[in-house]
């Protein structure tokens, strides 16, 4: 049985759908910089507009519905990908009394986002995965696989994160966020910017019009080290084989990589190997990062929707911020690319060496 | 909505009201700096792997709290304008216990990790499943909770064992007839993450090896 990406809705710093891929093709960053995370130093982060991120689930998760072919979603699976789930809520409450008195446990953990969502929708059933910023991605992989041996018709994927203070500062303590917007795969880029994001996708085993197929997945472990990537990028090139193998296509079908391209001094020097070995210069790659920031947990969910739009528009995503590209091997596209995009891969890494790669082809 | 039958191959469990003493963590990691560096979730992790007789192949782990040692750290960091340790950032992600296990088991295979709430455990079995029916091979289903951190009487109303952890190895089974529901009876005390997975431990520990789960 095939996997359909059905409608898909999102809410990021560069705002929705259609006003992130505006400021993809222009190039314009929706990153700000910012000097009240850090006592000693500027963030530049990724900072959406809205009052809770439970409001904002529900309002996404709404607009999915209404779009889609269902009239609820009593026979459809959510599946939740979050690196921080209700972490942003607990943490303020320990900030502002000194104590954890007031933490309600269950408001806690990736499964508020979902249940919340359980609660106001009706799912037939939900789960949680949590693999940091692969999260959303592996919810991705498995709504894939449960459609592909026919267990559900329909999962709705939803990939969320909200800034939290210890997510910046942590990234901070590793000396990898960036006090300026990002720049993936330029010689110069000095890190990484934390951001926030909601995306849902609902994928179906039935095409519809616009439908993007979720052609392949592949996952691997680097088994390498709990915060560098593995630097002869085994990892990487095992869930990008992996997942074109899955969808039964050979490497020189693909048209596009979205890059997972955090502009880390690490990730993207070992993205870029990997490519390079994979596919040399016969791809464009870019990282849709330098628009939106690293959302975590939500990343895997938000280029998901870009890659389905790279296929819609026919248009290839250009990368923001390069001026001088490090590895000159590899083809990165430096101005959108108008061409039939029939297959595109997107790749998500994670602490703990989790790859995860996602293959998405044009129903034509 | 569609059933699958798991035969279990083997199982662990194990808990204890405060810590779990005698990990055996330093024949398990022989590296120092590595041991140093494992978190309590990780060490009961790699135990129960080494109790299952699991060294490589695909993982789903689940934990409805996961690193809190590690998040109340870095908390606490925050508040007393302390120096953030990154260590206790990079161990404070969902995934560590097993990415902990993969290091030191050199398996590059597949990590998914559940975090459902009271329901962690069930979901861990369920995704589980479908990793062993997708791919054929032996998966390790484990879940591990240790939540006895400094102040925790503040918020625990859910459990007696502040450290718990069980798992099974698990394969697909063609054998769907006589295949049993994973029974409704709960440890008493014990937190409600870990529960469906205790459960299928306990059934195995009575001879049943053949569990039905929906997918």
């Amino acid at each position: 049985m095939s996997a359909y990406i059905n409608n898909y809705e999102l809410l990021c710093n560069a705002g929705d759908v259609e006003s992130l891929m505006q400021a993809i093709y222009a190039k314009e960053s929706a990153l700000v910089i910012d000097n009240t995370y850090l006592d000693d130093a500027s963030a530049g982060l990724g900072i959406m507009e809205y009052d809770n991120i439970f409001n904002v689930l529900e309002r996404i998760t709404q607009q999915i519905l209404d779009k889609s072919n269902l009239d609820n979603f009593h026979n459809t699976l959510l599946i939740m990908g979050s690196s921080v789930g209700g972490m942003q809520e607990c943490e303020d409450i320990f900030y502002r009394d000194m104590s954890f008195k007031n933490i309600d446990p269950m408001r806690y953990s990736i499964h508020v986002l979902s249940d919340y969502l359980q609660e106001k929708f009706a799912f037939y059933d939900s789960r949680a995965i949590s693999t940091a910023c692969t999260s959303s991605a592996n919810a991705l992989l498995l709504a894939k696989r449960l459609i592909d041996v026919e267990a559900y018709d329909n999962v709705l994927v939803i990939g969320a994160d909200g800034l939290c203070r210890s997510t910046v500062l942590g990234f901070h303590a590793l000396g990898v966020l960036s006090n300026k917007r990002c720049t993936p795969f330029d010689t110069d880029r000095n890190g990484m910017n934390v951001a926030e994001a909601v995306g849902a996708l609902l994928i179906q085993n039935v095409k519809v019009k616009d439908s993007v197929e979720l052609k392949g997945v592949g996952a691997s472990s680097d088994a390498y080290h709990m915060t560098n990537p593995d630097p002869e990028a085994t990892g990487a090139i095992r869930s990008m084989r992996d997942a074109i193998a899955d969808a039964g296509i050979e490497i020189d079908d693909i048209d596009y990589v979205n890059a997972h391209g955090t502009a880390t001094l690490a990730n993207d020097r070992v993205e870029s190997l990997a490519v390079e070995k994979l596919f040399g210069k016969k791809v464009f790659v870019s990282s849709t990062k330098a628009i939106t920031g690293h959302t975590l947990g939500a990343a895997g969910a938000i280029e998901a929707i870009v890659s389905c739009e790279a296929i819609r528009n026919s248009m290839i995503p250009p990368q923001a911020g390069l001026k001088n590209q490090e590895n000159k091997n590899i083809n990165v596209a430096k101005e959108s690319v108008k061409m039939d995009v029939s297959y595109v891969i997107s790749n998500s890494f994670a602490f703990g060496g989790n790859n995860t790669s996602l293959v998405f082809g044009a129903c034509r | 909505m569609k059933k699958v039958a798991l035969k279990i191959i083997s199982a662990a469990k194990i808990y204890a009201p405060t810590k779990i003493e005698n990990l055996d963590e330093k024949r398990l990691v022989p590296h120092m700096m590595t041991r140093r560096r494992l978190t309590r979730n990780s060490k009961v992790m790699l135990y129960l792997s080494d109790k299952c007789d699991f060294k490589d192949g695909k993982i789903v782990y689940g934990s409805c709290y996961s690193e809190l040692d590690e998040t109340a750290k870095i908390s606490r960091s925050v508040l007393t304008n302390d120096i953030l340790s990154p260590t206790a950032f990079q161990n404070s992600v969902y995934n560590t216990a097993p990415s902990y296990f993969s290091l030191i088991n050199k398996d590059k295979d597949e990590i998914i990790t559940i975090s459902s709430g009271m329901k962690t455990s069930l979901d861990t079995l369920k995704t589980a499943a479908l990793q062993a029916l997708v791919s054929k091979e032996r998966v390790f289903c484990v879940s591990v909770e240790c939540i006895n951190i400094d102040k925790i009487q503040e918020i625990n109303r859910c459990t007696k064992y502040l450290e718990a952890g069980a798992a099974v190895v698990v394969e697909i089974s063609d054998e769907i007839e006589d295949a049993i529901e994973i029974e409704d009876s709960k440890m008493p005390d014990m937190i409600g993450s870990l529960q469906d997975l205790i459960c299928v431990v306990d059934m195995y520990e009575k001879g049943i090896d053949k569990i039905l789960i929906e997918l």
